[in-house]
């Protein structure tokens, strides 16, 4: 746990040297950036491979049925 | 299935429709967002003495009739048809009757529904999103809260979002004896009779789960950006699969006990990274977890997805799987002594708490069309198709059908997914 806090606030510390100017985002915009994508269809194919794998979560907080079988 | 719905139940969804009619049609006045997405996937696979095929389809609509309020509603569902393992024996137990079939398995047929709906309001830089599901098949119920905080600092480099989650949901049960140990528990033999008012060979058992999340996204530099995810969830209920029996000894055939309480925790690591000269993305993350259990799991993936054109990207993947067993985890609980006995508190016939490998290959491809002038058919901004593959490989470490290992354990999963924008 020590280990991670120190990860945490020096990463942020890191972060705060970091400037991405606003008209350097551009990149940062395109799909291929984007880490949530196309939310229904991953969110569908996660809930395949959850329901044969023994650790799920960590991957969002919004649930809903079992699907267990 | 017949829906029955109440007075009450009607004049709620003749009001949410037409709220959700009005904010689309304001909306499309106001030239603000409308987004409308579908996905469909197919699961199939085949391994030893089972099979399981799964229709996932799924409708989300977003709507934003202002810059500070959305609006999401949505419906998905699994069709599942298959036979599962419904006994499971060890390899001792089978050496002691080498001639008896002592695995069984039980075809499945379920349909479960999901309806959601949610909001989220902006303020500032921050967005607060709360949000309600329901969930409903023969033999569960699930009722689903959530509430995300996302804001964002440095100049928009840097994302923090927290988020809680409440699962109240109930799994059908055959009803036991009284002073019935898990040892001379019978397991749920159909769904026949679930969820019915007064069905004394029918109980309804509890299970609540509590999630909590926290991210940090941050941007580093114009082409690569991170994701830090740290989730947890504390399970309380019944956790077994009612309808799966394990042979603990000599003439004891029992459902599947597991414990009732389960803590869980993990860590993720995500970053993007754009390679301008190729107009290329490579997508790489890493996750760690480990559970109360003592499951302990790895999962690697990376992606590497290019243009062809404007419109069209592909992208190839594969990921890598490897997971502990269950500190209660045995292929035979009979204990391999005669006489043939039970061993331990707990016992499980689940191949999903066993150690095992799997390994996922994949393509998928998009296509985003839009305008450089006007819209589509007069009100569509863009349009979106999707479709994907993927084969996963299962390498079971233990487990074994009375000691014939699990063979052609793979899955194939097939995707399909559009969206247009008004």
């Amino acid at each position: 746990m020590f280990k991670l806090l120190a990860f945490l606030v020096l990463g942020t510390v890191m972060a705060g040297c970091v400037t991405v100017r606003p008209e350097q985002r551009s990149v940062l915009a395109d799909p291929t950036m984007r880490f949530e994508g196309d939310e229904l269809a991953q969110g569908q194919k996660k809930h395949a491979l959850d329901n044969r794998e023994g650790s799920t979560g960590g991957g969002g907080v919004s649930g809903g049925g079992c699907g267990c079988n | 299935m017949r829906l029955q719905l109440t007075r009450s139940a009607r004049l709620l969804a003749s009001m949410f429709v037409g709220v959700m009619s009005a904010l689309a049609f304001e909306a499309t006045a106001r030239a603000e967002v409308v987004d409308v997405d579908t996905a469909h996937t197919v699961y199939y696979e085949a391994p030893t003495r089972s099979h399981m095929f799964v229709y996932t389809p799924g409708l989300d609509l977003t709507v934003k009739p202002t810059s500070w309020l959305g609006v999401t509603a949505g419906y998905s569902a699994d069709v599942v048809s298959g036979a599962s393992v419904a006994v499971k024996a060890g390899p001792a137990y089978q050496n002691t009757h080498p001639g008896a079939d002592v695995i069984t398995a039980a075809s499945v047929h379920d349909f479960r529904q999901v309806g959601h709906g949610g909001f989220s309001l902006a303020h500032g830089s921050t967005v607060y999103t709360a949000g309600y599901s329901y969930g409903t098949e023969h033999d569960y119920r699930s009722n689903a809260f959530f509430v995300t905080a996302k804001t964002d600092a440095l100049e928009h480099n840097t994302e923090f979002e927290i988020g809680y989650a409440k699962n109240l949901d109930q799994v059908c049960d055959r009803t036991q004896g009284p002073n019935v140990t898990p040892s001379r528990a019978f397991a749920l033999e159909d769904s026949n009779g679930c969820f019915t008012n007064g069905n004394p060979l029918r109980s309804k058992r509890d299970i609540t789960v509590d999630a909590f999340q926290g991210s940090w996204t941050q941007a580093w530099t114009p082409v690569l950006v991170t994701q830090l995810i740290y989730g947890v969830q504390i399970i309380d209920g019944f956790q077994s699969d009612p309808y799966r029996s394990v042979i603990l000894g000599e003439g004891l055939k029992a459902q599947e006990h597991h414990p009732n309480d389960r803590a869980r925790q993990s860590v993720t690591l995500r970053a993007n990274y754009f390679i301008r000269p190729i107009r290329s993305a490579i997508h790489a993350s890493v996750r760690g977890y480990d559970d109360t259990w003592d499951i302990h799991s790895i999962t690697a993936e990376a992606e590497f997805e290019t243009y062809f054109g404007e419109a069209l990207r592909v992208a190839l993947r594969g990921r890598f799987y490897k997971q502990t067993g269950a500190l209660f985890y045995s292929d035979d609980y009979s204990g391999g002594d005669r006489p043939l006995g039970p061993k331990g508190q707990y016992f499980t016939g689940d191949r999903e708490l066993s150690p095992f490998t799997s390994i996922l290959v994949g393509l998928r491809a998009n296509y985003t069309f839009r305008r450089k002038e006007g819209n589509l058919f007069w009100i569509v901004e863009s349009a979106k198709a999707g479709a994907s593959a993927d084969a996963v490989q299962f390498s079971y470490d233990q487990f074994t059908l009375g000691g014939t290992e699990i063979g052609d354990a793979r899955a194939f999963i097939l995707g399909l997914s559009g969206g247009l924008v008004f």
